[in-house]
């Protein structure tokens, strides 16, 4: 599915605005052969011959993008398996989301996939996009602009998925890739999860989790998985009714996704851009070993903030050893504050020097810098380049300015792997998560050692 | 020998267990329960209650009765018994009430807990379509009904889940002792959490209801047991979460 050598758009259509012709034009960026399908259409298509069926194609096609509405659906996915073809998106609503004869249709798409072993995303789905390969299964414009990373995006809704994509654009971040899921017919979260596992180009999972029949399944996939997963479950306002004392009236759907994620592993938010940052967070740090934040801020007030939050969403901020505090007190005489948070009261040449003394305190698990942005000092790229690999703990680093003068030293950080955050909240909402990662990660191995004996 | 009461049930096409058969099921599985007897006569109840000191309480004991509190003019339960003749007069009203309304029922007599020394809370655990076996915690009363305070986690669970279950609730501090009390053993609740997570993972259980189980300093008691079965066309244990359950 998400790395085929080459590709049919079934339905592919000439007329600008179809979904045949948006999502040939889209895949048509791939670097392997794409091929228009369709039955009534002669000619090319972006430069690609037309054929009728892909069981007329002479190549190993194992990606069929299915652009036909729902009742001729099953019709093309019969074809796909004759011809071979190991995956397939289907794009139409009208499938098991839109009633009994929805239903029916959904079900015979899943025989024949069953019957061929065909891999399917969707039906109801925008597609997915794997932009290291150029890979644009989506129909959505915009997708060539998405900029490739190292988070996997993983959404129940096609829109979604494309949302946090390109938010994560604008971030300056990228995906690995960006799918939604639709109506799951055979491929869903366990299974993309697997998959994105053991995708090299992948270093963090986020899902956007609307509800599923198989939460167990979900739960046991995001346990099974080495690479970090961060999820977003909506719809808290479903709770169930407590006007009954009983185990049944008080065991809603919401609370048992959210306790679930937590004994699972996982880490959970509730905003499309807390997604993201969390990603970015665990996905570019080594595993945090505990809870425990060191706060280094050239400003007090946005210190202040980032203190507050992290404490309130489960992070904790500890004492710093008196030898610490001698070192930061021998770099800077007379600071203004050497506990945690550590406040050098403004940006300074020794800012990196503080910052270094914080990461190697051994009572801190993760480290987060605050600091606007000086024109004549700019960040300090050389303390932070590879201090996170040589203290094995998550440094994160937030700051302010004005984007045009740090968009050098921006990207100077973000080349040397510092995970980058637009606030002081969003940064320490991130560290919060870093630091329930790690006290769930603690914990998750101590069930499995209780559970053993 | 922890599926005894459960076949008991099925054997008689009942889907809810009687409190004396949800208490046996909880005892054989290791959770703590007040003393009790399950007697056909009077002087089978007295002789139970000679046997296990006063106070006692009298309960109904059937099938046909849900709401035992509530059931035959309050004749269901009878609470602080403390002589002979008030197990007798209890155990007869109950009786003929019994035939009076032409069902069957025994009297269930049991060992009288002082509900003060000690915080109730609720385990309840069932079979959820999505997640399979689930267990609730929650602190009994008002706590859960109007603060909804509640913990759930994914069955089965080991104790030191069962713990941070316990421990994440706001009002765990309750446990903790306060206003000079005891802390409560909560490493015999943990148990408890964690025991009603292997029951509704273990067998064929759509819900169990264990409310209230009195946490003290002495430990964690199960003072009432409500025990609701999968459907019978569910009952193949190894069917797991797949089980069909009717809601």
């Amino acid at each position: 599915m998400f790395d085929p050598s080459a590709v049919a758009v079934v339905g592919a259509s000439t007329t600008e605005g179809k979904i045949g012709y948006e999502a040939m034009a889209n895949a048509t960026e791939f670097d392997g052969p794409v091929y228009p399908v369709n039955p009534s259409s002669d000619g090319r298509l972006f430069g690609e011959a037309f054929v009728a069926s892909v069981t007329d194609i002479d190549d190993d096609v194992d990606l069929a993008l299915c652009c036909v509405p729902a009742p001729a659906t099953p019709d093309v996915l019969q074809e796909c398996g004759e011809a071979g073809v190991g995956a397939a998106v289907i794009y139409a609503g009208g499938f098991a989301e839109a009633g009994e004869e929805g239903e029916r249709l959904q079900a015979a798409v899943v025989e024949t996939a069953d019957q061929y072993d065909i891999s399917l995303l969707g039906p109801n789905t925008s597609g997915f996009v794997v932009p290291e390969t150029d890979l644009l299964c989506s129909f959505a414009s915009g997708a060539e602009k998405l900029p490739p990373g190292n988070t996997a995006v993983v959404a129940q809704s096609g829109g979604v998925a494309h949302a946090l994509a390109f938010q994560s654009r604008r971030q300056g971040r990228g995906v690995s890739a960006m799918v939604g899921l639709g109506n799951r017919a055979n491929v869903g979260f366990t299974e993309t999860i697997e998959y994105f596992d053991g995708d090299e180009r992948t270093d963090a999972i986020v899902l956007h989790v609307e509800g599923t029949d198989d939460g167990r399944a979900l739960l046991e996939a995001c346990r099974a998985s080495d690479t970090p997963v961060v999820a977003y479950k909506v719809g808290q306002s479903d709770v169930g009714e407590f006007a009954e004392s009983h185990t049944g009236a008080l065991t809603g759907d919401h609370e048992l996704y959210t306790a679930g994620f937590a004994q699972y592993g996982v880490p959970t938010v509730d905003a499309t851009d807390a997604l993201l940052d969390a990603a970015a967070a665990l996905g570019n740090s080594p595993a945090p070993d505990g809870p425990n934040v060191g706060v280094v801020t050239a400003q007090a007030g946005p210190g202040i903030i980032i203190t507050d939050r992290i404490q309130r969403a489960g992070g904790f901020l500890p004492e710093l050893t008196p030898e610490t505090r001698d070192r930061v007190d021998d770099i800077l005489p007379g600071v203004t504050y050497t506990s945690n948070p550590v406040d050098t009261g403004r940006p300074m040449p020794a800012f990196g020097d503080v910052v270094t003394a914080v990461a190697e305190d051994d009572a801190v698990d993760i480290v987060l810098v605050y600091e606007l942005y000086e024109q004549a000092m700019g960040f300090p790229v050389e303390s932070l380049d590879g201090l996170a690999e040589r203290v094995d703990k998550p440094v994160l680093f937030a700051t302010d300015g004005i984007e045009e003068d740090m968009a050098e030293d921006e990207s100077a950080l973000a080349d040397v792997g510092v995970p980058v955050f637009e606030t002081p909240e969003r940064a320490a909402d991130a560290a919060a998560v870093l630091a329930r990662y790690a006290r769930m990660q603690g914990s998750a191995e101590g069930t499995e050692v209780v559970a053993d004996d | 020998m922890t599926d005894r009461p459960i076949a008991a049930a099925r054997a008689d096409g009942r889907r809810t267990l009687t409190e004396a058969e949800g208490k046996q099921l909880l005892a054989d599985a290791g959770v703590e329960t007040p003393s009790f007897a399950v007697c056909a006569t009077v002087d089978e109840a007295v002789e139970a209650a000679e046997g296990m000191g006063y106070p006692v309480v009298v309960k109904v004991s059937s099938p046909s009765v849900t709401h035992k509190s509530e059931w035959a003019s309050g004749a269901g339960v009878t609470v602080g018994i403390a002589s002979e003749e008030g197990v007798r007069t209890a155990s007869e009203r109950i009786f003929e009430a019994a035939t009076e309304q032409n069902v069957h029922a025994d009297v269930l007599v049991e060992e009288a807990m002082d509900v003060e020394a000690g915080t109730e809370v609720i385990v309840g655990g069932l079979r959820d379509p999505s997640f399979g076996p689930v267990v609730l915690t929650g602190l009994g009363g008002v706590f859960t009904e109007v603060f909804e305070d509640t913990s759930h986690r994914i069955a089965p669970i080991g104790r030191a889940e069962a713990r941070a279950a316990i421990e994440e609730l706001q009002a765990a501090e309750l446990l903790e002792g306060y206003r000079g009390s005891e802390p409560a053993d909560v490493d015999a609740l943990a148990d408890v959490v964690a025991i009603v997570g292997d029951l509704v993972t273990e067998h064929p259980i759509a819900e169990l209801d264990v409310n209230p189980v009195l946490a003290s300093a002495d430990g964690a008691v199960a003072l009432d047991a409500l025990v609701v079965l999968d459907p019978e066309t569910a009952v193949d244990p190894a069917s797991g979460t797949e089980a069909g359950v009717d809601r």
